[in-house]
């Protein structure tokens, strides 16, 4: 059977979290080993991005992404990420950003597979539909 | 009072006024919230499917929205797995790719419904084909409901009168049915289908021809019919044609049915026909597959059983206090080589209160509509049908059944007694008045004069070629002479005993004006 990408991050996380500080390394190693053995090598930018997943899942970290029209001030960012860390319950936001004008104004805010739509484009287009209807 | 003035001294700019005040009116009322949404991305498209990761909380059957590069696409979910979901594309699915955002819509697909989509032709998403511009509907159904309840419904106990002579005696239909049509390719099954439309005119009833996988060229042509007859007025077509996606194919019925429930919910009675149900499966098994559900008997996948029950449970007849209204379904299904014991055929038969089996033999031999009396029945039909007409045609279907048989048997010997020989010799003229071109079909009140004449045995000494002729110069005449007769058939669905005096003499009197009658001598020898 093959072993999925998913399969082998979980696999590589216990192992890693049940070694010692100081042997992670050599945990690591031997994994790439077994990987070369099955020749699953190529596999392995899906393995890191599995295990980042469940890292952050275990360590309840939310990756959130803040898409605006201006920069925002690390003030405005501060709200936000509170409110997240309310929302979500999470322990640490790890915030991205990224800069749109095609938006006009306002966020969008993603975070896990959520997404908050507060972009004037968007709330433009519904009120172009009320009108219509 | 000061504002009425107003009013009539500056009428156009009133009128603009107004306009700003409404829009105002729009955007003071217009609530903007912001909706927390799933979204997902695309990791694998191709073949009208695609898969999706993400959209936890992904419903079955939920809307979704692809944003793409040219503008959004719509999906439909339709497996949940455990980390990703696999979903069907509506419409043109070569704009997506790989890493696109996915948007769940937190909806079920619904398709737009209402008045204005009687005499247009749609495809299964509500757009207009016809090119007689966009449909401005207000309201839409989702394309998945459940079926009415016990509670909500009543049994059949009104009829559909088809206009075909051999359905409406022998395999009557009533509101409310699900009458299947079988039969092999190309041997008259959207025939009869097309028939039954023409014929609803002036029955207060709306018609729904739902086109599955059909050539557009056909379509084209009995839309082109339709319209000739008149019955575009009443009638509805959604196409889903062959050169369609099989995900439109495998929504189209669903949605052909959303439409006609809108009709239902106003208290009115809707025929339905799906054309073809075959099609509709294999369209189902190409989505399955694609999806890898795992595929069962002739490959379809497990639950093809509970996709045409579903769909044929919602054929209903309600009570008054449910608005009365009905859904008639008309399914069909095409055969390979009369082989009714393939999967699907063997399915919908089940589900169906009775079927119409088409038979190539027949066909061939000029009996058309080549329907086979003995195979064809109507389990709930007979209830609905008008008294009159069960009078005339109660033991029709199974004479007609006999007779087949008979032929048969007589091949064999010569002898035969005087009871099997008049047997023949009627079947053989029932026969003959049960052949019927197509679109010419017959009103329910001249079906009876004809029926009566036949077992009243008026037609036993007809030759068997001229009985067409007859017929036809029988219903002139009765129509010339008595035409109050047929009318008062027609609305009191009863024929008295007074009547069927009066009937007699008239056709008596026709009789007496032929010159091409056998003498009963000559009948004898």
């Amino acid at each position: 059977m093959k072993i999925t990408a998913k399969q082998y991050a979980k696999a590589l996380f216990e192992s890693v979290s049940a070694a010692p500080s100081d042997k992670v390394g050599e945990v690591v190693k031997n994994f790439c080993r077994a990987l070369k053995a099955n020749n699953q090598t190529s596999q392995l930018g899906k393995i890191i991005g599995q295990f980042e997943q469940i890292w952050d899942k275990k360590n309840n970290i939310v990756k959130a992404e803040i898409i605006s029209a201006l920069k925002l001030n690390s003030e405005t960012e501060k709200i936000i990420e509170q409110y997240l860390k309310k929302t979500v319950g999470a322990k640490e936001i790890e915030l991205s950003r990224k800069v749109d004008k095609n938006i006009l104004g306002g966020v969008i805010i993603k975070y896990g597979d959520r997404i908050l739509d507060e972009s004037l484009r968007t709330r433009l287009a519904e009120f172009s539909q009320t009108l219509k209807g | 009072m000061e504002k009425e003035n107003k009013k009539i001294s500056n009428g156009v700019n009133n009128t603009k006024d107004f306009i700003v005040e409404q829009i105002k009116e729009q955007i003071s009322g217009f609530k903007a919230e912001a909706e927390e949404k799933t979204f997902g991305q695309v990791t694998e498209v191709g073949d009208g499917i695609a898969r999706v990761s993400g959209l936890s909380d992904a419903m079955m059957s939920e809307m979704l929205e692809f944003k793409t590069a040219s503008g959004p696409a719509y999906g439909v979910v339709l497996n949940l797995e455990e980390d990703s979901v696999g979903a069907i594309i509506l419409g043109d699915a070569s704009s997506i790719k790989e890493g696109d955002e996915v948007i769940a819509l937190k909806r079920i697909l619904e398709v737009p419904v209402g008045d204005e989509l009687v005499g247009r032709v749609v495809n299964p998403l509500g757009k207009a084909l016809d090119g007689k511009g966009d449909l401005k509907t207000k309201k839409s159904y989702p394309i998945e409901k459940i079926a009415p309840g016990v509670i909500a419904r009543e049994s059949v106990n009104q009829p559909v009168q088809t206009g075909i002579k051999a359905v409406d005696a022998m395999i009557p239909i009533g509101r409310g049915q699900r009458e299947l049509i079988i039969g092999d390719r190309q041997i008259g099954k959207t025939a009869i289908a097309i028939d039954a439309i023409i014929n609803q005119k002036g029955q207060h009833m709306k018609c729904i021809y739902v086109a599955i996988g059909q050539k557009e060229s056909k379509v084209a042509s009995i839309v082109a019919r339709l319209e000739k007859f008149g019955a575009m007025k009443y009638t509805t077509v959604v196409m889903a044609g062959a050169s369609d996606p099989a995900p439109l194919l495998y929504i189209a019925p669903y949605a052909g049915c959303a439409m006609a429930e809108y009709f239902l919910d106003k208290g009115e009675d809707v025929l339905i026909i799906y054309d073809d149900l075959s099609k509709h499966a294999v369209s189902y098994r190409e989505v399955s597959l694609l999806l890898r559900r795992p595929p069962g008997r002739e490959a379809f996948p497990g639950d093809v059983f509970y996709l045409h029950s579903r769909l044929l449970e919602r054929a209903c007849k309600l009570n008054k206090d449910y608005g009365g209204g009905s859904i008639t379904a008309l399914p069909l299904i095409e055969t390979q080589a009369g082989d009714v014991s393939a999967y699907i055929p063997t399915n919908v038969i089940s589900i169906t209160d009775g079927q119409i089996y088409l038979e190539s033999d027949l066909f061939y031999k000029g009996n058309r509509p080549a329907i086979n009396a003995g195979l064809s029945v109507s389990r709930v039909g007979n209830k609905a049908q008008i008294k009159a007409m069960k009078k005339v045609a109660g033991r029709m279907r199974l004479e007609a059944a006999q007779y087949r048989e008979l032929e048969a048997f007589a091949q064999f010997g010569s002898d035969l007694d005087k009871e099997t020989k008049e047997k023949l010799e009627r079947g053989r003229r029932m026969i003959e008045v049960l052949k019927q071109d197509q679109y010419v079909p017959m009103p329910v009140g001249q079906q009876v004069v004809i029926f009566f004449a036949l077992i009243s045995g008026f037609l036993d000494n007809v030759p068997v070629e001229k009985v067409k002729d007859f017929e036809a110069g029988l219903l002139e005449y009765v129509q010339d002479v008595n035409s109050d007769l047929v009318k008062e058939i027609e609305k009191t669905g009863e024929l008295t005993e007074s009547e069927e005096k009066k009937l007699e003499k008239t056709i008596k009197d026709y009789k007496d004006t032929l010159d091409y009658l056998e003498s009963d001598k000559v009948k004898s020898s």
